[in-house]
């Protein structure tokens, strides 16, 4: 049986009636599952959905039930995030874990390594980015779907957990050893952040290129839920203020606005304010959790037979633009 | 990890021999195709500059580390006067990686024992050489990519 059949059979059956799937196409979107979009077409009409399964290799370990809970957890909270519907953890019918979404229809992701991804719409779309990211670091986490499956750490401990989580993840998957990262991490452990102003979902890839625009500046949909948590939401700022996702030379915020800008946009949309101390440790964090993905991503290519492009060019390309970062920022703190 | 130039192209041609379902077709070939032609362009830059930069790094290394030699060798139990005998064999790829592997695992180690010291001239010195190390390893993008 194709894809396309087996999914016909699986909302027939869950269903209680005939379902065809149409359309089913694979996108772009996410390394770490595969996205398809496809319409479910039954008496009652037509649906566009969206298809996320697991990988045969994957390039983040994420917990798919946590993924779909986050992605609950906003549905009509002006937070953009799409409709969650279905999610199958065994997912046998389908030969590995998946679920189901509804899809957003009318706008696309941009490349976060384009030249000037929103031109003329920088500024709006800057507005509503931070605005967004924002909103999410100001509801209260108790009674949100994700915390039936999401730890809640005290808020002295996020910054350990997710030191010693990432770290772990270099540990595991480094092939070739990393001076650069390594001092990074030893940094990041020898001077702690302040503890988090509050406990927030943090969506944990909130960056250029992870939500879908209209071409007319406006955001449509947040996507890529699947490293969301609880934790201290400047993790969510400092990930998007990572010179990764900005052009070389450009200084605006993932190429949008620039950084006094950004955060008075997030500090009006969340009511919280940014201690100097703790979004610079973030921000140096970012860099090491991001080292730490392209180090798996590089792993995941090997370890999937090097045939996934998408991969190795995390693996390779954004690997050393990490490192090149990295090195630049510790330069710029000093001997320690 | 950074793969090796041979792995990537060797990649490249599993990627374009591996079968695609059809749900796998149209815009996402499309696209994986024009990722494959873009690691391919970064090739052709590592191909011209990776055996040089390997080599220069394993040279700047080897220096600092014997630089290094008389302060750090005793606590690091020799590591850094021995490390003018890691070298680059035949010149080969691997011989190349293989060498900056272990000259690697010895910086961090000196770099971590210069920390506990508080010895700001020589973190100092090797938080430059790292800048170094990751701009003569740069990949270019050119222009809107990915």
């Amino acid at each position: 049986m194709t894809l396309a059949e087996r999914l016909a059979a699986y909302l027939s059956r869950t269903e209680g009636r005939a379902v065809a799937v149409e359309n089913l196409a694979r996108i772009s979107g996410g390394a770490s599952r595969e996205t398809y979009r496809f319409d479910a077409v039954s008496e009652e009409g037509r649906r566009p959905c969206i298809l996320r399964r697991d990988p045969p290799g994957s390039l983040i370990d994420t917990d798919r039930r946590l993924e779909f809970l986050a992605i609950r957890s906003f549905v009509g909270r002006e937070v953009a995030a799409p409709e969650a519907l279905v999610l199958e953890t065994e997912g046998e019918e389908l030969e590995r874990p998946f679920f189901l979404m509804g899809r957003v229809e009318g706008g696309a992701p941009a490349s976060p390594f384009g030249v000037d991804p929103y031109g003329a719409h920088a500024r709006e779309i800057g507005e509503q980015f931070f605005t967004i990211m924002g909103r999410i670091a100001a509801e209260p986490v108790d009674g949100l779907p994700i915390c039936e499956a999401a730890d809640r750490p005290a808020p002295q401990d996020c910054w350990r957990r997710e030191l010693d989580y990432w770290s772990g993840v270099i540990d595991a998957d480094e092939l070739h050893p990393q001076p650069i990262v390594r001092a990074a991490i030893r940094r990041l452990r020898a001077a702690p952040p302040p503890p988090a102003a509050k406990i927030a979902v943090v969506h944990g890839d909130f960056r250029s290129g992870n939500f879908l625009h209209d071409g007319a500046g406006r955001i449509l949909a947040l996507l890529d839920w699947e490293m969301a948590h609880l934790g201290d939401p400047l993790e969510d700022l400092a990930w998007a203020m990572d010179p990764l996702w900005s052009r070389p030379g450009d200084t605006r915020i993932s190429g949008m606005v620039p950084l006094d800008e950004a955060l008075a946009i997030w500090k009006r949309a969340s009511g919280l304010e940014v201690d100097p101390k703790a979004l610079a440790w973030w921000r140096l964090f970012a860099s090491v959790k991001g080292q730490a993905i392209w180090t798996s991503s590089a792993k995941a290519w090997l370890d999937g037979g090097m045939k996934e492009p998408i991969l190795l060019f995390s693996g390779w390309f954004t690997a050393r633009a990490q490192d090149e970062i990295l090195a630049r920022h510790l330069s710029e703190l000093g001997p320690a | 990890m950074t793969p090796t130039l041979p792995m990537i192209l060797v990649g490249q041609v599993a990627a374009l021999s591996a079968p695609a379902p059809p749900e796998a077709s149209g815009d996402y070939a499309v696209s994986r195709a024009g990722m494959v032609a873009m690691l391919l362009m970064l090739s052709s830059q590592e191909a011209e500059r990776g055996p040089a930069a390997r080599v220069w790094e394993n040279g700047a290394l080897r220096s600092v580390l014997a630089e290094a030699a008389v302060a750090y060798d005793a606590p690091l139990e020799g590591a850094l006067s021995s490390a003018a005998g890691v070298t680059d064999g035949d010149g080969g790829w691997s011989a190349l990686d293989g060498a900056n592997a272990e000259l690697r695992r010895r910086l961090i180690d000196l770099h971590r024992a210069a920390e506990a010291r508080g010895d700001a001239p020589l973190q100092r010195r090797i938080l430059d050489l790292y800048v170094e190390m990751a701009r003569a390893r740069r990949l270019e993008l050119p222009g809107a990519a990915g």
